[in-house]
């Protein structure tokens, strides 16, 4: 019964799936997609995916694509108990709101603020962009006040797709946390709950914060 | 008890909330919340809500916001049954991609090109952003190739979502889905099947695209 997953282990949120299925003990098939050679607009991916994005999951057919979605789907399905993604209507929705949060908000910000410097050849720092991201920060920063973990007092797919992002901001600009000590604390916090952590997650996060650094490097 | 709902009518993700909550059959208790005026930054909304954004939930005391999750919630927790939230792990997971494409793509990109207009004051349209967009009015007419309806063979929150984010999208630019049948008709399957669809969404798709249509008549011409 193989799963395939469509991926790129830089992108964050193929790294989300990556920790999601190592904890709930799914094995994986992993299938690389590398973007930057345009391997996702090949005939044979586009009609598994007519969106081309990574992650993608095929379970034996099955395709499934936004990596929150994914997460879900793979507790939901295969998880021998709900803790990384409770039944309880309060507690999922709160783990939602923060999965909703890291696409929207959170990572978008980040997005929004290295893709011009990574991609379009942008050769300054956008002022306001970088405060999005700040204020993107500053609110997981609050999330983070009174819970030990993204969405209550263990953790859920909410820690898993947010520390993919986390991770990926740190290794980019390196101290970006220091202003935001309940993000770092979290961070750690984390690490030392997630199977594989280092090579499924932080591999991936410094090839990305390798390719970022270099660009912004070419910044006056 | 009813639920309070902080709202305001123009919001697609507010309406998408006024939508599920009707059709689930939960009250609510609707507390207009401009955001121009600067309600959301009084200090008790945002002691509910630390992102002040709209819409927010209060149920009898549990604060929600971020309006997929919310109708995630109303289902889970209020519904009669599955039907607009199917529980089966591959439906849900075709429910939750569509929630996430609505607002990381769908929505998102027609953001990124009238919110500029309304409210940054540019005076054109970014001819990329718009080639994005259509792009996105390109897949959810591929998704509604594979289902009659956003995700499966029924109505759920996917189209709910959806329904607001194109209502408004339509409000805006009456052309805008000329090119996309699939979509046309999907739209009016779910205006006839959504309930009160008038009042959850209709009037409060019209008042966006008159704020709109304001804003875009101060364009330059080409």
């Amino acid at each position: 019964m193989p799963i395939d997953l469509y991926y790129m282990s830089m992108s964050a949120p193929c790294r989300a799936v990556l920790l999601t299925a190592k904890m709930v003990g799914v094995e994986i098939n992993l299938k690389t997609i590398n973007l930057m050679q345009g391997e996702h607009m090949q005939p044979e991916f586009l009609k598994i995916n007519p969106q081309h994005t990574v992650p993608c999951l095929d379970d034996s057919g099955f395709v499934v694509t936004e990596s929150r979605a994914i997460c879900a789907y793979l507790v939901n399905k295969y998880g021998k108990n709900d803790k990384l993604y409770p039944k309880d209507p309060k507690d999922r929705a709160l783990v939602d709101q923060r999965l909703y949060f890291d696409l929207g908000v959170f990572y978008a910000s980040f997005a929004d603020f290295y893709v011009p410097i990574m991609f379009r050849g942008q050769t300054s720092i956008d002022a306001s962009k970088r405060k999005k991201w700040d204020e993107a920060m500053n609110y997981f920063n609050t999330f983070l006040a009174d819970q030990d973990y993204a969405a209550g007092n263990h953790l859920t797919i909410a820690d898993l797709s947010l520390i993919a992002s986390a991770s990926t901001m740190e290794a980019f600009i390196p101290n970006i946390f220091n202003d935001y000590p309940k993000i770092k604390e979290w961070i750690e916090r984390c690490k030392s709950q997630i199977a594989d952590y280092h090579d499924l997650n932080q591999v991936g996060a410094n090839i990305f914060g390798q390719m970022g650094q270099s660009a912004l490097a070419k910044i006056q | 008890m009813p639920i309070d709902l902080y709202y305001l009518e123009a919001s697609a993700p507010c309406r998408s909330v006024m939508m599920t909550a009707k059709m689930v059959g939960v009250e609510l208790n609707l507390k207009k919340t401009d955001v121009m005026a600067g309600d959301n930054m009084k200090p008790e909304y945002i002691k509910m809500n630390p992102q002040h954004n709209i819409p927010t939930i209060d149920d009898d005391g549990f604060y929600l916001n971020e309006s997929r999750a919310i109708c995630a919630y109303l289902v889970n927790k209020y519904a009669k049954d599955d039907t607009l939230y199917p529980k089966d792990p591959k439906v849900r997971a075709l429910v939750d991609q569509r929630l996430y494409f609505d607002m990381g793509v769908f929505y998102h990109r027609f953001g990124l090109v009238y919110y500029p207009v309304m409210l940054k004051g540019a005076t054109k349209i970014d001819e990329s952003a718009m080639k994005d967009l259509e792009g996105a009015l390109d897949f959810l007419e591929t998704f509604l190739g594979q289902n009659k309806y956003a995700a499966c063979d029924h109505l759920t929150i996917a189209d709910l979502s959806l329904v607001a984010s194109a209502s408004t999208f339509l409000a805006t630019n009456k052309t805008i889905f000329d090119k996309h049948p699939k979509i046309q008709s999907w739209l009016e399957t779910c205006k006839a099947e959504i309930t009160d669809y008038e009042d959850t969404n209709n009037r409060g798709a019209e008042a966006f695209g008159q704020w709109a249509g304001a804003a875009l008549s101060k364009l330059e011409s080409a």
